[in-house]
């Protein structure tokens, strides 16, 4: 104790250089809380963007679909009965299931006026147009439980009323491109002549179709997914001739930290006939990145951590240069070698706490600011803002708490060395 | 090297607009009609089987009628001049489809089917057929609208029958490959083939086949059955 409040003296008979390393040490650890409070924060929008805004965080499948989803994704169907549902639905942590059918289809608009009666073609603008996009199937109402971000971007327009509403949701930019007018929600149908037609193939390849209107749109996650749309579940099961039949449930939980648990639970459920996916097994490009990330937040912060500890030695170093007379008489007056070296390390442990206690403060202020207002972040060709919020654990917290003035005493440890090695009666003749 | 020479003078024979002009002549004679089935085959081995009626007129109206199977009954395509149309019983109305598009769902896309004048869409030459009995010629697209970026055709040099064709997408890539057999006389002085099997070269397990049961070549079908108006009637 006698120790400690002499180590504490001893720092505060210098202060600007106590300033000086107390400084490099809150702007090292300001930065690495921010920063993994960052990377954090990116890591969570993109997960939400994926799991809440495209797939959901576990997917039920015909077993053989997803590796075989390009060849032929319809003939993996399965039954989508109420009992399925419902042993879906009464698995622990799950709180919704989203039945789905994805298939390639084609959306038709009408041209812009009835054909000249005298058998001529209309103008090439007035024409309607064809074009190919990827539609998911869905029941709206369920599938806002799954991925809620998707549907609730649906901003222009509405989702489909019930799963028999012929009513298509397109992406924003698609549907630009297609000229689609949009339907007002609850007004009468315009004459089917005006209205779009779906098209696709069944489940054996024939052509087949239904009238529907457009709905609403939903813009862009990020780039290259602009052929893609919402079809009321109902409306697609007719045009693919699969009444009763889906390819996919899309799976709710209520903490995505729990999702490996109930993917093992839904499998065992379900038996060999199914299979379950979770969403990183489905992205696995996710978790490669976040690896990449990690590799270089323990590079950045092991530069951080060296050009901190590096100053920290390099100031007791020169304290013990300066303090070589006030060793000798330590020593000469019975002090032990040891407690040289404890007194040193105490020294450097507690510039290394108030170190970490001042950057920690500075770092957790401005991650928690930034939480609470958001960094708007879109991706690349997206035209939805992602909004970054920085955030860290306890567990980080709790790491850079305990580290760093351990690491601070470390540092100090060849300095102390140094001075305990001192020999009195030289030490008490430097100048 | 005689050989060599011989056959090259003999390709450097034709004129290849006259010979494009063949093709059209037995592929697409000017008013025909025919009956046809196609047997579609998938990846997953399954086959389907339509069976349609052709109504053809003048160099660009076309129109078909499916029978079979009782998903597509009732079903019907037409084309005039650039214009696709397919009309679907269910949606009681025709709507546009484009040239690239599969032919219910097989091989053939809607102009392999609908739109044979080869004369008008693409520009040709003559290349090595790597087979003495034949012509080789080249295709290449004249505009965006057609089906293909470029074609190869052999013709048999003794009646001007197609036997092969190879079709490339832009990037150069062979997407499919068509073989002509089964040449008859369908009538008098007509002889077309009666068989052609379309190999998807993307995916191998994948093709088609046509086959025609019957054609005449009838002088004047009435321009009425080429509008919008008579689909579904």
């Amino acid at each position: 104790m006698a120790l400690l409040k002499l180590a504490v003296r001893n720092l505060r008979r210098n202060r600007r250089r106590t300033a000086i390393t107390l400084a490099a040490m809150v702007i090292g650890i300001t930065g690495m809380t921010a920063l993994r409070g960052f990377i954090n924060g990116q890591r969570e929008t993109m997960v939400e963007n994926v799991v809440r805004g495209r797939i959901g965080a576990l997917q039920v499948h015909h077993k053989g679909y997803v590796q075989n989803v390009l060849t032929s994704p319809l003939q993996l169907d399965m039954a989508d009965t109420p009992e399925l549902r419902k042993k879906l639905a009464d698995t622990p942590h799950v709180i919704a299931v989203s039945p789905r059918i994805e298939f390639g289809a084609m959306v038709s608009t009408p041209d812009k006026q009835p054909p000249p009666e005298d058998g001529s073609m209309l103008p090439e603008a007035d024409q309607g147009k064809t074009s190919f996009f990827i539609a998911t199937a869905v029941e709206p109402e369920n599938e806002a439980k799954v991925t809620p971000r998707r549907t609730n971007l649906v901003k222009v327009g509405h989702m489909p009323a019930s799963p028999e509403a012929p009513e298509l949701v397109l992406n924003a930019d698609f549907a630009l491109g297609l000229d689609a007018k949009l339907h007002e929600a609850g007004a009468p149908l315009p004459p089917i002549e005006q209205q779009l037609a779906l098209l696709a193939g069944d489940r054996d390849g024939a052509l087949n179709g239904e009238n529907v209107v457009l709905g609403g749109t939903f813009p862009s996650f990020s780039p290259g997914d602009k052929r893609v749309g919402l079809v009321p579940l109902v409306i697609a099961q007719r045009v693919l001739r699969m009444e009763g039949r889906v390819t996919e449930y899309g799976i709710a939980v209520d903490a995505l930290s729990e999702v490996d648990g109930v993917k093992d639970a839904l499998q065992a459920k379900l038996g060999p006939d199914y299979e379950v996916h979770t969403w990183s097994e489905l992205f696995p490009f996710i978790k490669s990145l976040n690896g990449t990330q990690d590799f270089i937040f323990s590079i950045i912060s092991a530069v951080f951590l060296a050009v901190v500890l590096l100053g920290i030695l390099n100031a007791m170093l020169m304290t013990v240069l300066e303090r070589t007379r006030e060793i000798g008489t330590m020593l000469a007056v019975g002090m032990r070698r040891r407690q040289i070296i404890r007194l040193f390390m105490l020294e450097g442990a507690v510039i290394g706490t108030a170190g970490v206690m001042l950057g920690l403060a500075v770092g957790l202020a401005l991650v928690t600011w930034f939480n609470h207002h958001g960094i708007p972040l879109p991706a690349p060709g997206a035209t939805v803002d992602s909004i970054v919020r920085p955030y860290v654990t306890s567990r980080f917290i709790a790491g850079i708490f305990a580290g760093t003035p351990l690491g601070a005493a470390l540092a100090t440890l060849w300095p102390a060395w140094r001075a305990s090695r001192l020999r009195p009666v030289e030490a008490l003749a430097t100048a | 090297m005689t050989a060599l020479v011989l056959t090259l003078l003999a390709a450097a024979d034709p004129d290849v607009a006259d010979l494009l002009k063949k093709y059209d002549e037995i592929m697409g004679p000017a008013a025909f009609e025919a009956e046809a089935t196609m047997t579609a085959t998938r990846e997953d081995g399954s086959e389907r089987t339509y069976a349609m009626k052709f109504l053809k007129k003048d160099q660009d109206k076309f129109r078909i009628w499916f029978s079979e199977p009782s998903a597509v009954k009732g079903q019907e395509m037409l084309r005039n001049g650039d214009n696709l149309w397919v009309y679907i019983p269910n949606l009681k109305r025709a709507t546009r489809v484009a040239n690239r598009d599969n032919f219910q769902g097989g091989d053939f896309n809607n102009a392999d089917v609908l739109r044979v004048n080869y004369a008008a869409d693409y520009d040709g030459k003559l290349v090595d057929a790597g087979q003495p009995d034949a012509w080789c010629i080249e295709l290449k697209a004249k505009h965006k609208e057609t089906s293909y970026d470029s074609i190869k055709l052999w013709l048999r040099k003794s009646d001007y029958q197609p036997l092969k064709g190879q079709y490339f997408g832009t990037s150069g890539q062979m997407i499919r490959s068509a073989t002509f057999s089964e040449h008859r006389e369908f009538e008098k002085g007509f002889t077309r083939p009666g068989r052609i099997v379309m190999q998807n070269e993307l995916v191998k397990t994948r093709k088609s086949e046509m086959k025609t049961s019957r054609m005449t070549l009838k002088s004047d079908p009435p321009a009425q059955r080429f509008t919008q108006a008579d689909l579904g009637k």
